[in-house]
């Protein structure tokens, strides 16, 4: 089925596929300069607001005694969550030669790196005092000040900052031999940007020797990484012994979230690049599809994982476990958890059905669900528990305010505008991988 | 250096040395600008002050009968905190009344100078003219000059007795005057009996708040020592009847809810059943013959067999029964009282637990007294009214008429430090000194007697109120006579040895510390004047006082050091024997109520605010009422079953109509309240008595007409009460539920099994209450490990505290001790709705599970850091902000924390604060500040650290001495809440060493610590508390499959947050779960 898919959608040519994907690049359209503002718009929205939290103090924001996590920690896990999709697919994918993954992965990586960056934003955007936030790195000093090893959010800053750097240079090696095809397609200032951008590029055999491997072993490096950073974020919770948090079945649990929405946001994000860009030859049913399948298989490992908190609870006779389960499901908040299962339990069986899965707009408007539905997951993990933590008679709730909405729509802002910048300078579909399903062009050819 | 050539070597050199030139240029340039700031020594350094050690004087706080003798901690020029006066034969205890003084005394609105009718400032010589000139017209128009103020005693008392020639009222609108006028009818004389607790083994209270002061502070000491298990082997029961519990009868192990104005009918029954059952014959059989059981059952709804339990526990042991206060003051207040006292007198246990001394012989005014007074005005007959601290134009319902008869009085001064209702109506404010400035002297109940000396020069330009009566009333002709001789104008000669002595306005101001008695008094002998003499100064008017009562002759300045250092002067203060006077009037006991309905207007003191004098304290608005958790507000307590019946939710807002006026208060729900009553607490709705007060909450005066009783006293349960649903009020409460849902934070223990072993060291700790730390696994124990990790090495100390639950009361006095020592920042009501309050203690209230044959039962747990050795704070901090010290402690670095709040999701105590902002404390609320504990900023995470700053101070001290390891002793109270605990249920000290107390309560059968199956290691070890009730069977912790259990509590509690529970949630969904 996926050869058909193949045959159908081959691009018929080199030269249509050099032509197609450079074609969007650097030349802005009033609907993307639209979206350019409206992001910029939000970030700088996001900006005030957490220029209002420094000024006042995290008073502004609705976190509370008990519940001393709100929306930041919900958003940093959300977007480290988006960020494992792109390199499952151009990592883990490449690895087992998934041939699906060739129109997708450029795109999806860039997303993933955005993403991650975004998620950094929000340990300095939940500091109490984001001032003195360099004493989370060991840097030598007079003062003999070190870091606790021990911490989770230690193993975080780890985790996290290994996890950028990786994917970033995964993610520019992928891209010299486009950077090439751009710079040959390419004049004046643009071409010797491109130039320096493609580090000498010219697709000798020897660079083709060179690159395969060091792409491969960069694959190989990155592919662990797409299920410990996730676990390492859990341990944020697990490690903790916070009822509702303290569970071993977490690494597993929030890295099938990772990839669930992260596959959820390549459709969410590609499927309108693809018909903005007329990518349809290069991105279509096909790709959707084996996302949409990603999605039902960590979908299905989600609800069960969700089941299995609940075994937990009631096998451990945990009462504190038992309550925080209770609560979430029928508590004040319940349709927190409702909009969880819905939307991550629930909608997505639509794509057990064939017909479903391969129509662009059930598909697109599942992958939305499936994005809200992973951030109300995630608030339902982390203000559920401390909202009903150890001890009844300091219980409270919780609920965002203005300021923290504000940052949550900021820091999309921030993903969308550097992922807007992204679709219209880098090339948004790996050339150089699409023409390894074309016939190569004939010797002589004036293409190529 | 193969390889380089000398040309490089030189090269190499030259930019070496240049750039190291370069750098060290750089580092003298002041980069990191210092601010230079002059600290300038002492030129003559003050003989008790040394910058940075504290200084103590031993002082009394608040007046009448209730004030209680502190030790005020004097720093740098100013008071910073108050502790326990150890010395003292009361309880070394820091009631919350001492605390709020404190901060009264650093009030922002206080009165800098005096001020003038058009709101004019004065400066004192010009306002001394104006008093003097009022005075003189008065006298001059042959008027009479009243006083009216709060209770006083000994020197001052005696003193506006001479200027007002006998037209001094000592009043409170929520006082003893029904006590003093049944003492007067029953006994003959007009005086307040004493009690005394802790021989009792059965308390019965009519409603007074005995536990937050009604009575002296002493008795909730005296409460804790008959709940003591080690004291007699017997657990004191405590039973109150009274429509309302309050935070006295919050305690209550049995609640006999009686209609509003029917405890005198019950009361006087169960002298007769009593009487009957102890076969007496005494004078007062007259008297209980006219209880009669069977009406009083039916008037006041309880059960026949209830009133004869009662009596039959009077009888059989012995007993103790206090009268109604304030919450028992209906139009049979007096007669309440009398009741109460026939039956103390009837059970035979008069001059055991109760009996009469001479403790303010006739200072004690009535109401009726207050009304003639009103009449005197109207009338014309009063030339000038002088007015005390005390704020009548608030308190008194407006059919008094006080202040339109105010109005008629030509001259009104208010001697005030602070601002209020009624100082708005004199023409001239005198703002005088406060109890942290000035001198005097106090009387207690029981007799003893409290001095009072200035423990910092006054704040602000005040004087001593003492000084300008004195002064006044010699401009003005009047010749206030000190009792016999007094020491003469000689005294300017010994004031070196009284130390150093400053002066402020012509007077002289004794900074003597409490160490000083090592003056040189002895060898100057005070020259006695002649007998009428007035001294000068108030200083030396007390001192006169005292020379002539204590019967010092030469060597009395020498002896009242002494005293003085002591903060009290042991007089006799046992408790006499009360004779029934053979006139005593037989009295019926029925009460009036007024209005028409169902429903019964219950009004009672707040255990914080009082009686509105304690409004304009933010600590007295912030720190969470004990039963409801409620802050800055007025709220009614309606049972939770007439809530449902009548279709009321919680935070309604109601408007509460009776013939008088009409409130809107918010309703909050408690079941301590009976069933046709709504309840209201006096103190808040202030109009002009500062930034703090005013328009917080409502006055329920204003819905009461001034009625006296058929002796005299003020009748405040007069009136039934019509309620309309008006809207949505805006109540903010720190109660996330109401129990513990079967977490076993508060377990209790059968008190007979309790009895049998007390406090004793068990194999087992938790015996008594069933709680175990969780078994090892047989691994970890054949290695001899407690735990997978190492508990921390704590080679010296180990520090810990046990917290007694059978003790605690609830009061809070070691919530707002926490925030005097730690400098907490109070945040306001927005900032607690948000969950945003500061408080390092916070004394949960769970409603405790019975099954159903006995009352809910209340249960304070006073929750702080428990400096866990296993803390699951420390290993998740990033930066190592908070660590375990070599002592035991969590520490906790301010400047190091970044604020990941990671520790405070961690720990499952919920104790550590966050800083959500930067606070700031208005002037001069600022003087209060601790220095010895640092101000935190916002972002900042914070929490107990034990008072770490008094730990290490007394640690530095014994060392000094050369001691290495601190004596239990200086331990046992050492921290601010243990100081504080009028209840004594805090001990402090060291877990190491095994002879400590702390250590052998940690090991007592009823001990547990709070979550010990997470394994935390706490240091904290709590002490279950004793019921006489069976428990609900259900035991271990509740689920989503467990049912709650059907008590009144969790009707209460969870009616709100439990979702199944219909109705409430999606009313209000933030309410009572959410602050």
């Amino acid at each position: 089925m996926d050869d058909k898919y193949r045959e159908a959608n081959r691009p018929a040519t080199y030269a249509a596929a050099n032509r197609d994907i450079i074609r969007p690049l650097l030349t802005p359209t009033v609907m993307w300069v639209a979206a350019f503002v409206l992001a910029t718009a939000a970030m700088v929205y996001g900006g005030y607001c957490w220029y209002l939290q420094i000024t006042w103090g995290m008073g502004v924001a609705g976190i509370k005694h008990p519940t001393f996590w709100g929306v930041y920690i919900v958003t940093f896990v959300f977007w480290v969550g988006i960020g494992h999709a792109g390199t499952l697919i151009s990592a883990i994918l490449y690895l087992v030669r998934s041939r699906w993954r060739t129109g997708v992965y450029r795109a999806s990586e860039a997303m993933t790196i955005f993403a991650v960056m975004t998620a950094l934003l929000f340990p300095a955007l939940h500091l109490g005092r984001v001032w003195q936030m360099y004493w989370f790195f060991p840097y030598p000093n007079q003062r003999e000040l070190w870091m606790n090893f021990k911490s989770p959010l230690m193993w975080d800053v780890f985790a996290i900052s290994t996890y950028f750097t990786i994917s970033s240079v995964f993610f520019y090696v992928g891209l010299v031999p486009d950077m090439a095809i751009v710079r040959d397609h390419s004049t004046g200032l643009v071409k010797r940007i491109y130039n320096i951008l493609a580090l000498g590029w010219r697709g000798t055999n020897k660079q083709w020797h060179s690159y395969m491997a060091a792409y491969g072993f960069f694959a190989a490096f990155a592919a662990p990484l797409v299920l410990s950073v996730h676990s390492v974020v859990s341990w944020d919770f697990a490690m903790s012994n916070t009822a509702g948090w303290h569970s071993t079945l977490f690494p597993p649990y929030f890295v099938a979230g990772a990839i669930f929405s992260g596959c959820a946001m390549v459709i969410t994000l590609l499927m309108p690049m693809s018909y903005l860009f007329k990518w349809h030859d290069y991105v279509n049913t096909w790709h959707y599809e084996s996302l949409a399948k990603m999605c039902l298989l960590t979908s299905g490992i989600l609800t069960y994982s969700y089941f299995m908190e609940y075994f937990i609870a009631w096998y451990s006779q945990n009462p504190y476990e038992q309550y925080i389960f209770y609560w979430r499901t029928v508590g004040e908040q319940w349709w927190i958890f409702a909009t969880m299962v819905v939307c991550n339990c629930i909608i997505p069986l639509v794509w057990y059905k064939k017909a479903w899965r391969q129509n662009h707009v059930i598909l697109f408007v599942v992958s939305i669900f499936v994005n809200i539905g992973m951030w109300f997951e995630r608030l339902n993990i982390v203000a559920s528990s401390t909202s009903r933590s150890f001890d009844p008679s300091t219980w409270d709730l919780y609920w965002p305010t203005v300021v923290e909405w504000g940052i949550l729509l900021g820091s999309a802002g921030w993903f969308s505008f550097w992922f807007l910048l992204f679709a219209k300078t880098l090339p948004g579909v790996a050339i150089t991988e699409i023409k390894e399903m074309v016939e190569p062009p004939v010797k002589g050819s004036l293409e190529g | 250096m193969a390889g380089l050539n000398r040309r490089d070597f030189l090269k190499a050199l030259g930019i070496g040395s240049g750039a190291s030139v370069m750098s060290a240029c750089r580092m003298d340039d002041n980069r990191y600008y210092t601010p230079i700031e002059q600290v300038l020594p002492y030129v003559v350094k003050p003989e008790q002050v040394t910058p940075g050690t504290p200084t103590f004087f031993a002082t009394t706080l608040g007046t009448g009968p209730n004030a209680h003798t502190v030790l005020a901690r004097h720093r740098d020029g100013r008071v910073v905190n108050v502790g326990a006066n150890t010395r003292s034969p009361m309880a070394s205890i820091v009631p919350t009344d001492a605390l709020f003084e404190l901060q009264r005394h650093f009030s922002p609105d206080r009165y800098a100078k005096p001020v003038s009718k058009d709101g004019a400032e004065l400066e004192w010589d010009a306002a001394r003219g104006q008093l003097v000139e009022g005075l003189k017209a008065a006298r001059a128009g042959g008027k009479k000059i009243a006083w009216l103020g709060p209770y006083a005693s000994g020197s001052l008392a005696n003193l506006l007795k001479d200027v007002t020639a006998d037209n001094a009222l000592h009043w409170e609108p929520l006082g003893y005057e029904a006590d003093a006028l049944a003492a007067e009818k029953v006994f003959g004389r007009r005086v307040l009996p004493a009690y005394d607790l802790s021989k009792a083994k059965y308390i019965v209270s009519f409603g007074a708040d005995f536990l937050s002061g009604w009575g002296g502070w002493e008795l909730s000491n005296q409460y804790a020592s008959a709940k003591n298990p080690n004291d007699g082997g017997f657990v004191a029961r405590f039973a109150l009847v009274s429509p309302y519990q309050d935070q006295s009868g919050v305690n209550a192990d049995d609640w006999y809810g009686c209609k509003p104005g029917t405890a005198a009918q019950v009361a006087l029954a169960i002298a007769k059943l009593v009487a009957a059952k102890k076969g007496y014959t005494g004078p007062a059989t007259r008297l209980v013959a006219a209880g009669d059981p069977a009406s009083a059952a039916a008037a006041s709804g309880l059960d026949a067999g209830d009133i004869d339990a009662i009596a039959a526990q009077i009888a059989a042991r012995d007993s103790v029964v206090l009268p109604g206060g304030a919450a028992g003051a209906s139009t049979a207040a007096t007669e309440l009282a009398m009741a109460t006292f026939l039956i103390n007198v009837v059970s035979g246990m008069a001059g055991k637990t109760f009996g009469l001394g001479r403790a303010y012989e006739g200072a004690i005014a009535s109401y009726g007294d207050v009304k003639s007074l009103v009449d005197a005005m109207n009338n014309g007959e009063v030339g000038a009214v002088l007015l005390g601290d005390t704020n009548p134009a608030y308190a008194l319902p407006a059919d008094s008429g006080f202040a339109e008869a105010l109005g008629k009085v030509p001259f009104v001064a208010s001697f005030n430090s602070q601002p209020d209702e009624t100082t708005a109506l004199a023409n001239l404010v005198l703002p005088v000194a406060d109890v942290f400035e000035d001198w005097g002297d106090e009387e207690l109940h029981s007799g003893l007697r409290l001095l009072r000396q200035p423990a910092q020069s006054p704040l602000y330009d005040a004087l001593s109120l003492g000084d300008v009566l004195l002064a006044a009333a010699r401009d003005a002709g009047l010749q206030p006579v000190a009792p016999v001789a007094a020491a003469t104008a000689g005294t300017e000669g010994t004031e070196g040895s009284d130390g150093a002595a400053i002066q402020v306005d012509g007077l002289a101001w004794n900074v003597e510390g409490a160490e000083g008695t090592e003056g040189t008094e002895g060898d100057a002998p005070a020259a006695l004047g002649p007998v009428g003499f007035t001294p000068a100064t108030y200083r030396d008017y007390v001192k006169a006082t005292w020379q002539h009562s204590s019967g010092k002759g030469a060597s009395f300045d020498l002896w009242f050091q002494e005293r003085l250092a002591d903060g009290f002067v042991a007089t006799e203060t046992s408790i006499g024997g009360a004779q029934v006077s053979p006139g005593a009037p037989v009295i019926a006991g029925a009460a009036a109520i007024e209005g028409a309905g169902e429903y019964f207007l219950h009004a009672y003191p707040h255990p914080f605010r009082k009686d509105g004098r304690f409004a304009n304290q933010p600590w007295a608005q912030e720190t969470p009422d004990p039963m409801t958790g409620q802050v800055w507000d007025s709220w009614v307590c309606v049972h939770p079953d007439t809530a449902k019946r009548l279709g009321i939710a919680r935070n309604d807002l109601l408007e509460l109509t009776t013939a008088a006026g009409s409130i809107k208060v918010g309703v909050d729900f408690y079941q301590g309240t009976r069933k046709d009553t709504f309840a209201i607490a006096f103190g808040q709705g202030h109009i002009a008595n500062g930034r703090y007060a005013n328009n917080v909450g409502a006055n329920v005066v204003s819905l009461l007409s001034a009625k006296v009783d058929g002796f005299g006293a003020i009748a405040w349960q007069q009136a039934k009460v019509a309620f309309k649903k008006v809207g949505t009020a805006d109540l903010v409460t720190t109660v996330g539920s109401d129990t513990d849902h079967h977490r076993q934070m508060a377990p209790v223990t059968d008190h007979e099994a309790l009895a049998k072993v007390g406090d004793s060291e068990s194999h087992h700790p938790g015996e008594l209450t069933g709680i175990h730390h969780l078994g090892l696994d047989p691994r970890l124990a054949e290695r001899g490990a407690v735990d997978f990790y190492d508990i921390p090495d704590h080679p010296t100390y180990r520090w810990g505290m046990s917290v007694d639950i059978n003790a605690c009361t609830g009061c809070g006095a070691c919530a707002v001790a926490c925030y005097a020592e730690n400098n907490l920042p109070v945040v306001g009501k927005a900032k607690v709705r948000d969950g945003r309050e500061m408080g390092w203690i916070r004394v949960n209230r769970y409603w405790g599970y019975t099954d159903g044959s006995g009352p809910v039962e209340t249960r304070f747990l006073p929750m702080m850091c428990q400096q866990c050795a296993h803390a699951p704070c420390e290993s998740v901090c990033p930066v190592l902000a908070t660590y375990h010290t070599i002592d035991g402690l969590n520490a906790m670095i301010y400047n190091r924390c970044v604020g990941t709040r990671y520790c405070a999701n961690n720990c499952p105590y919920i104790v550590r604060r966050f800083n959500y902002h930067s606070y700031v404390w208005p002037e001069p609320f600022n003087l209060q500040l601790n220095p010895d504990v640092m101000a935190r900023t916002m972002g900042v995470m914070e929490k107990c650290t034990f008072c770490v700053q008094r730990l290490r101070n007394t640690k530095s001290a014994y060392r000094d001495q050369g001691v290495e390891v601190v004596p239990e002793e200086a331990l046992t109270h050492v921290t601010a809440c243990a100081e504080a605990c009028p209840t004594d249920a805090i001990t402090f000290g060291n877990l190491i060493d095994a002879e400590s107390g702390v250590t052998k309560l940690a090991k007592s059968g009823r001990a547990y610590q709070v979550f010990a199956e997470l394994n935390t290691f706490s240091a904290v070890h709590y002490l279950a508390k004793a019921t006489f009730h069976p428990q609900d069977s259900h035991h271990g912790a509740d689920s989503g499959e467990h049912h709650e259990p059907e008590a009144h509590g969790d009707e209460h509690g969870d009616a709100a947050h439990a979702p199944e529970a219909e109705g409430a949630h999606h009313e209000e969904p933030a309410h009572d779960a959410a602050h």
